[in-house]
């Protein structure tokens, strides 16, 4: 059998982390490729449902990102993002569901090194935890 | 006579008297149905139908839902809107689920009429029915239910039976902070003092478990959900008209089939759409045929929204709501 290769799916914040990958990039930094993105235009558009779908269609990790706090474009997207998405976490953990597989970070778009160092640990992470099959229909 | 009776007798002299000055267009309350035991909600149309209106502690539902189905409907072709207000009585649990509903700006408060009544708590049908069985020749037909702070009093037939209160009331009612509504045109009944409880001792030993233990609890309890919705239908909160599980187009967010997988997910949105907003009324859990402790789910993220952002729902019409609005220094200590 080969080598587990897990999947995540990173929701991006198209002003702050979308850019700070295209950075990573364009500076050649080097980070695994499982991480398949979907770029959003705020992290706040990340619905909760969509975290879990993405659980649900098979993939073993999440990551969200946006912009730092107070740098969103559109001013207060991700305070409120931070509420929905760490109550989320809080949620996921209470039912029993490993909380690490869900990873928010606040990347700006000149943090191409923080990208990649987030983006390592978590595939990393995620590969010594084995594939997610508590929400998963790929047995099926 | 005795206190749920005085109760009685002003929510059906205030309930006549709303529905012959002719200002209100129903009154919804709770009458005797076939069991005793249970009592279920009434609609009033005429003031002599008052009589038949109780209250005593097996009138447990939330009535509130029947509110929201008032203000949602739309009137057919050539019908007439009727937009006088409906009566309505509320128990304190009730009546934080009515201030929620006006905070969101779906229930107006000229369209509503309220008896609010002060209470010691409702019983819990499970518990009564094992009660009840062990009582000899207990007859379901006019039996007559007291409730005080220490016990329960089932009188039948002329006989009495006395049975410890914290056995038989629900589960909501052992962790409830309010005893006093909260919003009310006519409050009846003695106030009542809060008192203290351990708020959220009943979800302790879920958080004391490690993930593993949880997730195998939760697997046992949501294997057993057979979707049929009675949690969504009977939430006075899930208000929306159309809902994301009943719709597969444009896309199907999840399997109508029930598999563990699918109910977690529908239990976990579910719970989402109502962070910030459950008042812990208890109704999903009291209508759930399979008796999952929904309620916990719930009463967890009240607690984490409690103790992240310092809301509470349903407390005060002026409160900003949870998802709706943020602090600044909220904490972020999981955030990379």
């Amino acid at each position: 059998m080969s080598e587990f290769e897990p999947k995540i799916i990173g929701f991006l914040c198209n002003w702050c982390t979308y850019t700070g990958a295209d950075l990573a990039g364009t500076s050649r930094l080097q980070y695994p490729t499982n991480l398949r993105i979907i770029r959003v235009m705020c992290s706040s558009r990340v619905n909760p449902q969509f975290v879990l779908k993405a659980f649900q269609e098979g993939a073993d990790g999440v990551l969200v990102s946006g912009c730092h706090p107070g740098d969103c474009h559109y001013l207060e997207g991700n305070y409120h993002a931070r509420r929905k998405l760490t109550l989320l976490a809080d949620l996921i953990d209470w039912m029993g569901v490993d909380p690490e597989r869900l990873v928010i970070s606040w990347i700006s778009a000149s943090e191409a090194p923080k990208f990649a160092e987030v983006v390592t640990n978590f595939s990393k992470k995620i590969k010594e935890m084995g594939p997610q099959r508590k929400f998963s229909r790929g047995d099926e | 006579m005795t206190e749920h009776q005085t109760l009685e007798k002003s929510v059906r002299d205030k309930a006549r008297e709303w529905l012959e000055s002719g200002d209100l267009k129903y009154f919804i309350g709770y009458d005797k149905g076939k069991y005793s035991s249970k009592a279920r909600p009434a609609f009033i149309y005429n003031a002599e139908d008052a009589e038949s209106l109780v209250v005593d502690p097996t009138c447990a539902s939330n009535l509130t839902r029947y509110v929201v189905d008032e203000v949602q409907y739309k009137p057919g072709r050539g019908e007439k809107p009727d937009t006088r207000p409906v009566g309505i009585v509320v128990k304190p649990c009730d009546s934080k689920t009515l201030v929620e509903l006006m905070k969101e700006n779906i229930l107006p408060r000229e369209r509503v009429k309220i008896i609010g009544l002060t209470c010691r708590g409702i019983v819990s049908q499970e518990k009564l029915e094992e009660v009840l069985a062990e009582l000899p020749g207990w007859d379901d037909a006019g039996s007559e239910f007291e409730l005080d702070d220490e016990k329960l009093t089932v009188s039948a037939g002329g006989k009495k039976k006395t049975v410890a209160a914290a056995g038989v009331l629900a589960g909501k009612c052992l962790v409830c902070t309010h005893h006093n509504p909260l919003v009310a045109d006519e409050v009846f009944g003695e106030p009542v003092e809060d008192p203290e409880t351990d708020e959220f001792g009943d979800t302790r030993d879920l958080e004391e478990m490690s993930q593993e233990e949880r997730w195998d609890y939760w697997s046992a309890e949501l294997s057993r959900c057979v979707r049929c919705y009675a949690c969504r239908d009977a939430c006075p909160l899930c208000y929306c008209e159309q809902c994301v599980f009943d719709k597969y187009k444009p896309f199907k967010w999840n399997e109508f089939s029930v598999k563990l997988r699918e109910n977690l997910y529908y239990q976990m949105v579910r719970a989402m759409h109502l962070a910030g907003r459950c008042v812990d009324c208890g109704d999903c859990e009291r209508s759930c045929p399979m008796g999952i402790p929904i309620r916990k789910i719930n009463r967890f993220l009240l607690k984490r929204a409690w103790d992240r952002f310092k809301t509470e729902p349903g407390v005060n019409i002026d409160d900003p709501r949870m998802f709706s609005s943020y602090d600044v220094g909220d904490p972020e200590e999981e955030i990379l």
